[in-house]
């Protein structure tokens, strides 16, 4: 739609034309949406998460569906930056050049494989907008305890990953203790949060007593966990001055615009791109009526707009 | 292979159920109008929205026994194995809704000029049928193998229509078998394999049914020699390769993606 509202949000230094980006793991490496709208409308695309080197990722079955959202285990499955540079690169380059910012997400089972693969990821990514760094993964260095479940776990893996790149560097938290998280990432130089990751969870099937998934939980995503998404925006925003991009269960602009109220500079649709696969093109539009229905003229007077 | 603006295929079509009907125990036939029609090729598959329940988000990938360009209609028969099925099965004529499509990589004309044998199990006969109506069109030669649990659970009209699809070869034969000898021969497709193997020579096997046939007719291809391709089912949560769900274990210790790189394998390169 053509309105005069300015919809420009910067994110921590990636200038993005509207507040619409997609969450890594829900958007393939973006190209794959390209048949069912022009990509380059939305604000910015998240690549799923690549690490230093290729990573398998967990046994079928990945996928399960709940009442209103999906669980998975797909376990980071990536070709590692260096591949995913070689065979996305191209395409990413130009569909930034189209005007979409591209974020890249790193990941790692440890701080030192989280360095590598922010390290490799700012030297084969030149067309990369920011680099967003995934602290919700096992730490296996650490006994499998998450890389960033706790302030001094997340200030350290940001602290490691902040000198090797002079890209706006985002965290992407898991759904606990964003508070104190928040403010840890913002104190060791993030210039943007990510939240939230899935949420853990189990499905059983009782007939065979057995996990639907290969392994006994997975992520929970999709309109199911909304509502708890938005209060963890909600908390995070009040705790730092370093903007968010709001992510979980965002699958109208609606949702959007519940998250921007509730502090989000930036939006990410995820699970609804898999079941919808215009939902980000469509929740673009939407947010663009909501705001002109509120009477503002530029999107950023909504941020944070919300009132108890 | 580097990725472009142009290498997505799947779009976005609405479709309108012309008929949908029961035609075996458990399983359904629906024709539904759609402009994917004019796109699908034999073994690829589509990723339908079934409406009823707001509860349940994902589409329900579904592969199709024949696409008609001309009349704009696709058919696909499908077992009711869960709810999405369940509620695909209660879609009346005129009730509309949209799929995600072409998704995927179908059959691969075999080389050569020999004859192919096919091998359905259970609910894999569509894709099987689609791959018969591909080697008639090309004027291939084939044999085939279908099975059930029982009689009750073969779909009939497929079976019908893969006669007519090897009717202009003469010397062709289709066996049909069940687990309880109810209908045709007593026993597993495999068998019925085996002794066809024996007696005839093939240039390639083509197979889609249960995860526990497909591992035994591509070994027994293996062993004979012959190049096999299998059509494989997953858990899907896009069909387009956005979500890296549908993974497919391979011999050599890397992973595929079913709706990207399949669901038609090379059945010699799959870790069964």
């Amino acid at each position: 739609m053509v309105s005069n509202v300015s919809m420009a949000v910067n994110l921590g230094g990636i200038h993005m034309k509207n507040p619409v980006n997609t969450a890594s793991g829900t958007f393939g490496h973006a190209w794959q949406f390209e048949g069912f709208y022009d990509v380059a409308r939305l604000g910015a695309v998240t690549c799923k998460g690549v690490a230093a080197e290729s990573w398998p990722g967990n046994p079928a079955p990945r996928v399960c569906e709940v009442s209103s959202g999906i669980l998975n285990s797909v376990g980071l499955e990536n070709p590692g930056a260096r591949a995913f540079a070689e065979q996305y690169g191209d395409y990413l380059g130009e569909l930034s050049s189209r005007g979409c910012a591209v974020i890249v997400q790193a990941v790692g089972h440890s701080v030192d494989e989280c360095r590598r693969s922010v390290e490799l990821l700012d030297e084969v990514a030149p067309w990369a907008a920011g680099i967003e760094v995934n602290i919700s993964c096992p730490n296996l260095a650490r006994g499998g305890r998450l890389l960033g479940g706790t302030p001094e776990d997340a200030e350290e893996v940001v602290s490691a990953v902040r000198p090797l790149t002079k890209k706006p560097l985002l965290v992407k938290l898991a759904p606990a203790r964003v508070g104190e998280i928040a403010r840890a990432c913002e104190a060791a130089g993030a210039d943007a949060l990510s939240l939230v990751n899935t949420v853990n969870a189990m499905s059983i099937n009782v007939h065979t007593r057995r996990s639907r998934l290969s392994r006994p939980t997975g992520g929970l995503s999709g309109p199911a966990i909304h509502p708890i998404a938005v209060r963890m925006v909600w908390e995070a925003a009040q705790a730092v001055s370093i903007p968010i991009n709001g992510i979980g269960g965002v699958a109208t602009g609606e949702d959007a615009a519940e998250m921007i109220l509730a502090g989000a500079t930036t939006v990410s649709v995820g699970t609804a791109n898999l079941y919808d696969p215009a939902a980000a093109s469509r929740v673009l539009d939407e947010l663009e009526a909501w705001a002109v229905e509120q009477g503002v003229s530029d999107i950023n007077e909504l941020i944070g707009a919300f009132e108890c | 292979m580097k990725a472009t603006r142009d290498s997505a295929r799947a779009h976005l079509f609405d479709f309108a159920v012309v008929s949908n009907e029961q035609v075996a125990e458990g399983a359904w036939c629906m024709v539904f109008k759609s402009e994917v029609a004019a796109l699908l090729a034999p073994g690829e598959f589509v990723e339908v929205s079934v409406p009823g329940d707001p509860s349940q988000v994902l589409r329900v990938p579904l592969s199709f026994s024949r696409a008609d360009a001309e009349a704009g209609t696709v058919r696909i028969e499908y077992a009711v194995v869960g709810d999405g099925t369940r509620r695909l099965s209660l879609m009346r004529p005129g009730d509309t809704s949209t799929l995600v499509g072409p998704c995927g990589h179908g059959w691969r004309l075999p080389g050569g000029e020999g004859r192919v044998l096919l091998v359905a199990g259970g609910i894999g006969l569509p894709p099987v049928l689609a791959a018969a109506e591909m080697l008639a069109a090309a004027g291939r030669t084939f044999d085939a193998v279908v099975g059930a649990q029982r009689g009750s659970k073969l779909v009939g009209v497929d079976v019908d229509l893969l006669r007519e699809a090897a009717s202009a070869d003469p010397a062709s034969r289709v066996v049909v078998c069940t687990d309880d000898g109810s209908l045709g021969r007593a026993g597993f497709t495999t068998d019925a394999m085996a002794e066809l193997l024996a007696e005839r020579s093939y240039d390639a096997v083509l197979t889609c049914g249960p995860t526990v046939m497909m591992a035994g007719v591509a070994r027994l291809a293996e062993g004979a020699g012959i190049a096999c391709q299998a059509s494989l089912e997953r858990m899907m949560g896009c069909g387009f390769g956005a979500c890296s769900c549908c993974n497919v274990a391979m011999r050599d210790g890397t992973s595929r993606s079913c709706c990207m790189d399949g669901p038609v394998f090379n059945a010699g390169e799959v870790a069964w």
